[in-house]
């Protein structure tokens, strides 16, 4: 993308007034996606991303410039801009890069881009046609399936020059289905992707998208306002495992504990949650949503057990949060694209299968409510308090799942839902998710267990 | 390069693949900021950003691209790329490269300019040593950043038709981080331009809205009559807008489909949207079609009396675009705001007798849904008591239904609180008293 001797010359004008450390980001970004819409294909979009961030540091303080002209004056001219905003000495530095390859841990077999229009527009389809003919009562579906060619190119004063492709997949569906008598109408989705090419759908079948879609609308159409109040709730696998990402997994980030705002400051080797509790986060997992080989700042990814058995053993430490912590990096220094600034993100993230059978969980509950299917949600990382909305969920009455609800949302503080997390089942699956953060918006997986929470406020009417 | 040259190497390559109607839309900016943390400037940042969006008619459809990469190669693969999507579309909406308005208004808002680095970091220094100055609880992770920003577009088309628009500003804001008694909360709040008045006033602002949040209790589950500030109720406006397009109301996807004409919001309650708002730095002359804009009435006394429209979804209606057309074929506003009503946040605190005052609603992204209208939200702010605001409250939800809230709105506040500027569409509201609200806490 970038010569390796002009790398050279910028990370040496970025260090040219006192920098202790310089970086350079450059990516080449194909975005691809196919809409449909009202039965047919609607749009298709096809966006190329280029530019480049240069960042260097003094301590921890830290300068950070973009630019989208590549040229060599380009470059130049961005770094010096670097330089003149960080420091007033004079420096003179001369860099030395060395080329390294990162073992390449995602394989892509069948690149979308490379494939014919119709062989996207044929998997969409299906996938949107099969909700429209779950049940009359869906009268609209829309779809789409997203692809991203991501390279990136990193180079740094320690004299890493190294580069690496990411290439990920995803299908969204959602229905929404109407009443007979035009007076109600509900939604559903989902939208499974993986960090691969179109190989994904020889083990997801895009019907099965499109019918899990059509189902989740059908069953809201059919439901009542879930009841408010505090209760028992037990939180399905997949997608569930947000509950983790929000009411702990952003305290985790160095992007808060490195700043003293987070409510996981100083916790390490600490029981801060139920001793039922292990939760990982990986992002050497083969292929998935929320892997990359190396982080954007060039660190490979690795698996980080966070907390063990209840006990908090690990943050995620990007390369600015290491200085401030004076701790190691964890492969987890990500941003959505050179626009922004790398920060401590979240890779896959998950709930390990504890020690409880599924059935004994729902067993268990005498009054609450079994929340099948989770939307986004958000948190405040300085207090812990969090949000996330119910797509789908019913009530538990005697142990046994019965009639469903719908608009529900559950509220809490992370430290007080962690320790609640009474019971965790065995059925452990991930589910995709976009988390936007400082540094943009970036794919990762949610993931955990069936797990009971004991007490948790539900938000209904 | 610059838009001449982008635009010169295009229609050649337009030429050269024979596409006649064509439309080059071009976005360049420069942004910077200063962030502070603990006593120092801790990070600076600067960008220049750049992007090409191209759309050109093929056998009547529209195939799209776009890119931030600038060479001759990629620019013309821009021309085939758009030309090969194109070919896949299956709609049969009547699309059109627009040939342009008899005449365009002039923005109001100054010349924008960015301000200079020295004094930027300067600003955010200033404000951080004056919120640690506020109060002895004011800790570390407090943070006062000053941003600058300034872009320009360019729109280009077949039939000569050529447009073009800058927009910027300045603004700051402080992130107050205080811990009391061992209990830590946090404030965010936001000028715009860094030299006004209400910058100055920021720290203060900050802090106390932080101190205000220490101690807070939780309520029982119940109903409760709302006073919902504007800044909260312009998010939920900002979560539910998308039931304003036509093309959504086209789709079966919003609650307000076939209702123009009709009631849809209590007596007291209008919705404008202005493009070129007085005093707001992103003013908007045209839209992403071409056309140009101006200033409408979306709700009248409660009466709905249009949906947002561009040129397709009028044509497909036999209406007029209300010239909201957005890139990728979608529908937003401008400047989209309820109207200020007649009360003071005094009268309304006394209407409302004993309630809540909501001062932050989250997470609408997972706890809203647009299409039905549903909502159920974690929600921070104070009881009402007597008539008074009284103590914070932590750790409720309030649920409903947009489209019921709207209808049942009680009161409105005398001033409009505007969003931040920035992109496309800023949303605004007075504050509202609704009441009999379902609430969900201990």
């Amino acid at each position: 993308m970038i010569s390796r001797l002009l790398l050279e010359d910028v990370l040496a004008a970025a260090m040219s007034t006192g920098a202790d450390f310089a970086e350079v980001y450059a990516e080449k970004t194909r975005n691809n996606g196919i809409r449909f819409l009202d039965g047919k294909i609607d749009t298709v979009s096809d966006d190329m991303v280029s530019g480049v961030g240069i960042r260097a540091f003094i301590g921890t303080r830290t300068v950070y410039a973009t630019t989208t002209d590549i040229s060599r004056s380009g470059l130049i001219r961005c770094a010096k801009a670097v330089a003149d905003a960080l420091g007033e000495s004079k420096a003179q530095v001369s860099i030395n890069l060395t080329e390294r390859i990162f073992p390449n841990i995602h394989p892509v077999k069948i690149l979308p881009g490379s494939t014919a229009m119709t062989t996207r527009t044929d998997i969409l389809k299906s996938a949107c046609f099969a909700a429209k003919e779950r049940d009359e009562k869906v009268k609209q579906v829309m779809g789409n399936l997203a692809s991203v060619d991501h390279t990136i190119l990193i180079a740094n004063s320690e004299g890493l020059y190294t580069s690496d492709r990411h290439v990920r997949t995803r299908i969204a569906v959602s229905a929404v289905a109407v009443s007979p008598d035009g007076s109600d109408n509900q939604s559903g989705s989902a939208s499974p992707g993986r960090g691969m090419g179109l190989e994904m759908f020889d083990f997801i079948d895009p019907k099965s998208v499109g019918i899990k879609a059509a189902d989740q609308a059908l069953i809201n159409l059919s439901a009542g306002y879930c009841p408010a109040g505090q209760m028992t709730v037990a939180i399905e696998n997949g997608f569930g495992g947000v509950i983790f990402h929000e009411a702990c997994g952003h305290s985790l980030e160095a992007t808060s504990v490195g700043t003293g705002t987070s409510q996981m400051c100083g916790k390490l080797g600490q029981q801060i949650a139920n001793t039922k509790v292990t939760a990982i986060d990986d992002g050497t997992i083969p292929g998935a949503w929320g892997s990359v080989n190396i982080d954007d700042e060039g660190t490979p990814t690795q698996k980080n057990v966070l907390i063990e058995n209840g006990i908090l053993k690990s943050y995620m430490i990007d390369r600015l949060g290491s200085r401030r912590m004076g701790m190691a990096m964890t492969g987890n220094g990500r941003r959505e694209s050179f626009m922004y600034e790398p920060t401590s993100r979240m890779t896959n993230t998950f709930i390990a299968n504890g020690p409880d059978k599924n059935e004994d969980i729902i067993k268990s509950i005498e009054y609450g409510l079994y929340a099948k299917s989770m939307g986004g949600g958000s948190v405040n990382p300085l207090t812990g308090e969090f949000n996330f909305g119910v797509s789908e969920g019913y009530i538990v009455r005697n142990g046994v799942i019965c009639e469903p609800v719908r608009g529900a949302s559950l509220v809490g503080t992370g430290s007080q839902i962690l320790m609640d997390i009474d019971m965790v089942g065995q059925n452990l699956d991930t589910a995709q998710g976009m988390c936007g953060s400082s540094s943009g918006s970036v794919p990762t997986d949610v993931g955990q267990p069936l797990i009971r929470v004991s007490k948790i406020t539900v938000g209904g009417r | 390069m610059n838009f001449t040259e982008i635009k010169d190497i295009i229609s050649a390559a337009c030429t050269k693949h024979s596409v006649e109607e064509y439309e080059i839309f071009y976005t360049v900016g420069e942004d910077i900021s200063a962030e502070t943390l603990k006593d120092e400037v801790s990070a600076f940042s600067s960008g220049e950003s750049a992007k090409v969006y191209f759309r050109c008619l093929v056998d009547g459809h529209m195939g799209l691209s776009s890119s931030s990469y600038f060479n001759a190669d990629e620019l013309e693969d821009l021309v085939l790329r758009a030309k090969e999507n194109a070919g896949a579309i299956e709609n049969n909406d009547v699309v059109v490269i627009f040939k342009g308005s008899e005449s365009y208004a002039k923005t109001t808002a100054p010349e924008p300019v960015i301000v200079d680095a020295g004094e930027l970091k300067n600003k955010a220094l200033e404000l951080q040593k004056a919120t640690y100055a506020t109060d002895s609880s004011v800790v570390d992770g407090t943070q006062s950043i000053a941003m600058s920003f300034r872009n320009e577009i360019y729109l280009y088309n077949s039939h000569g038709l050529e447009l073009s628009n800058k927009v910027g500003m300045s603004g700051c804001y402080v992130v107050a981080v205080v811990n009391k008694d061992g209990e830590a909360r946090d404030n965010f709040e936001f000028a715009e331009n860094i030299s006004s008045e209400a910058a100055a006033k920021l720290p203060a602002k900050a802090v106390q809205g932080a101190l205000d949040k220490i101690g807070a209790t939780e309520i029982p589950t119940g109903k409760y009559n709302i006073v919902i500030d504007g800044t909260q109720m312009r998010s939920l406006l900002s979560a539910f807008s998308s039931a304003f397009s036509a093309k959504n109301a086209l789709l079966g996807m919003s609650r307000l489909a076939g209702k123009e004409g009709e009631k849809i919001a209590s007596d007291i309650v209008n919705i404008t949207d202005d493009p070129m708002r007085e005093g707001c730095p992103v003013q908007t002359p045209f839209d992403d079609e071409g056309v140009a804009t101006y200033k409408k009435t979306v709700v009248e006394n409660g009466v709905l009396k249009t949906m947002l429209y561009d040129i397709t979804t009028g044509i497909k209606t036999g209406k007029e675009t209300t010239a909201n057309g957005r890139r990728g074929g979608n529908i937003a506003p401008y400047n989209f705001g309820i109207c200020a009503g007649a009360d003071t946040q005094e009268e309304l605190f006394a209407k409302a007798g004993d309630g809540i005052y909501v001062t932050g609603v989250k997470g609408l992204h997972a706890g809203a849904n647009p299409i039905t209208g549903d909502f159920s939200v974690e929600s921070e702010g104070f009881l009402i008591k007597d008539g008074k605001k009284a103590g914070p409250i932590k750790s409720f939800t309030v649920a409903g239904n947009f489209f019921a809230l709207l209808q049942e709105i009680d009161s409105l506040g005398n001033e409009v609180k505007w969003g931040i500027p920035g992109g496309f569409t800023v949303f605004g509201s007075p504050d509202v008293l609704v009441k009999n609200m379902s609430v969900a806490g201990k």
